[in-house]
């Protein structure tokens, strides 16, 4: 047999000129980028534009809002994350047995996960009306006093991030459970053997083995929360008082309301800097061995 | 016994969280104005089609239908037939180069959305293409070929190699191989991954907020419409919701092995 490598697989030809396309297009796309974000490109002025350097970079780390927005970006980032993350562990383990209906569960699962984001916002806007919504009926049940959901800057973030929980925790959810099927289960039993407690099964043994699923999840989660955008749109616009505005709604802000794209541009390019490093970060500690894939 | 019942409780509860957003929201477009806003809420009622009724009489709701129908079926089959053609020649690579391939394609997946949107606005107004469909299913083409590419690769890599070496031997050229062989028995992942980008096209909200004009405002966009300054118009708003996540839900289920993988690009299989 030929080595498939050759110069001559014909192979190559399948998928060169679509890699190339795509590097091509971003590359070009980088460029354009960089170069926009070094102009003072506005879509009120077009063709006035003048080189400006490092300014629209230097004016992010004077911008008290961009920075507030940043810092905002992070905290939702790991919220979300971490929580989702525990939260759909706990429930993986709780079902981890045989039952009836479990197929039907797993389905039911991913209605979340498959729902239209701007209708989830909605969903959520509706129940936390603070007149008519249900979570304040089902608190006002309880006896306890009245929230204004989405109004209040110090509660709106955390309401959008109910919502982010209830939409993608069961993705958590199905992905580890598809794990751990695969994973085999006779070191298990081979615990329980010697004698090991359930926890110890557990925390010993179980987890370990979803270590690499738990890893694979954390790191989507992770991406998608920073470049959150469709709940913050539909429930809060960013308010009240700039209380949920995160970075990426920031840059959309200042491109689309302003119209100041290079600004705009700029926030966008740290913030992928900023994805990136945060991402090989949880890469390296995540994935500490170099042979573990 | 008493931990079976307490396991029950707690699977019902958990049912019940996932579920109720979705139940009420249902419900709620059933709904007269009245019953919608009666605290405590009413849960038997006696069902009305007059929210219906007002969106389907809302020609921007029909027209948004129309589009999200053309654009995301469009884009996804023209992402599905160049992805399959790339993912068969990556799936014959050398593990080595197919890993540089596959984490390129990871990359451009991580760059938020606003970075290539923005441009891509500015050069819309320039040439004036913002009220056109093809600019919209060109974008979304270009989300969705690397997605394609990424979950076609796992799906080729389940077809044994000895079928492409035996019709090696039978002296079958590459693209018969692709086209006789690998597309065949491959059908199933394609349609899932197809289905999957159509999905995502549908339910895609920032993209088509920046790049769609009167004429080509996709679903998610033309719902917040009902947002209106004289406030929300829930009735309408519950039943526009339920029309657009409805099928999005049954291709869902249908394909619902698929969804974890093609979420994970199949690093984890579900």
């Amino acid at each position: 047999m030929r080595p498939v490598a050759a110069a001559s697989d014909p192979t190559r030809h399948f998928f060169q000129p679509i890699i190339v396309c795509l590097t091509v297009a971003s590359v070009a796309l980088t460029l354009f980028v960089i170069w926009i974000s070094l102009h003072d490109l506005s879509l009120m002025r077009a063709g006035r534009e003048k080189f400006v350097g490092l300014d629209n970079y230097i004016r992010f780390l004077g911008d008290p809002r961009a920075m507030a927005a940043l810092w905002r970006t992070v905290l939702f980032t790991v919220l979300a994350t971490v929580i989702e993350i525990a939260l759909g562990l706990a429930v993986v383990l709780f079902l981890d047995r045989d039952f009836a209906m479990k197929r039907l569960v797993r389905t039911l699962l991913l209605v979340p996960i498959i729902m239209t984001p701007v209708v989830v916002g909605l969903t959520w806007r509706f129940l936390f009306d603070p007149a008519t919504g249900m979570a304040n009926y089902l608190l006002s049940l309880v006896g306890i006093a009245q929230v204004d959901w989405l109004g209040s800057p110090r509660i709106a973030l955390f309401s959008v991030l109910v919502a982010d929980i209830w939409q993608w925790t069961p993705f958590v959810i199905l992905l580890v459970m598809a794990a751990l099927e695969s994973a085999p289960t006779d070191p298990l039993n081979a615990a329980r053997v010697d004698g090991a407690r359930e926890w110890q099964v557990t925390w010993y043994v179980l987890l370990p083995m979803l270590r690499r699923a738990l890893a694979i999840v954390a790191l989507i989660r992770a991406i998608d929360s920073i470049k959150a955008f469709d709940l913050f749109y539909i429930m809060t616009r960013g308010g009240p008082a700039l209380s949920t505005e995160t970075l990426n709604y920031y840059g959309y802000i200042v491109a689309f309301t302003n119209f100041d794209i290079s600004y705009a541009l700029a926030i966008a390019i740290i913030l992928t800097v900023f994805t990136n490093v945060a991402l090989l970060t949880m890469y390296s500690v995540l994935f500490p061995k170099t042979g573990d894939r | 016994m008493a931990r079976r019942a307490l396991f029950y409780v707690g699977l019902a509860l958990l049912l019940l969280a996932v579920l109720f957003p979705l139940y009420w929201v249902v419900v709620t477009s059933f709904k007269t104005t009245r019953d919608a806003f009666a605290i405590p809420p009413v849960w038997l009622f006696s069902p009305t089609l007059d929210n219906y009724r007002t969106v389907f009489a809302n020609r921007g709701f029909l027209s948004a239908f129309a589009n999200s129908f053309i654009v995301s079926i469009l884009s996804s089959a023209l992402a599905v037939a160049v992805g399959s053609v790339a993912a068969y020649g990556l799936a014959q690579q050398p593990a080595e180069l197919r890993r540089a391939r596959e984490k390129f394609i990871l990359s451009l997946r991580i760059a938020p959305a606003l970075l290539f949107v923005i441009p891509m606005y500015y050069l819309a107004t320039r040439i004036g293409a913002l009220n056109k469909h093809w600019l919209l299913i060109a974008a979304y083409a270009f989300v969705n070929v690397p997605f394609a590419i990424s979950l076609l690769i796992t799906f080729f890599d389940d077809i044994p190699k000895e079928l492409r070496d035996a019709a090696r031997v039978d002296g079958a050229r590459e693209f018969s191989i692709f086209w006789h062989v690998y597309l065949p028995a491959a059908r199933g992942g394609i349609i899932a991954t197809l289905i999957l980008c159509v999905l995502f096209t549908w339910n895609e909200f920032f993209v088509a907020l920046v790049l769609t004009g009167r004429d080509t405002q996709t679903l998610p966009v033309s719902i917040t419409s009902f947002l209106t300054f004289q406030g929300i118009q829930w009735g309408a708003l519950t039943a526009a919701a339920t029309l657009i996540m409805l099928p999005m839900i049954v291709l869902g289920v249908l394909v619902q092995g698929q969804v974890v993988r093609g979420m994970t690009l199949g690093s984890v299989k579900g």
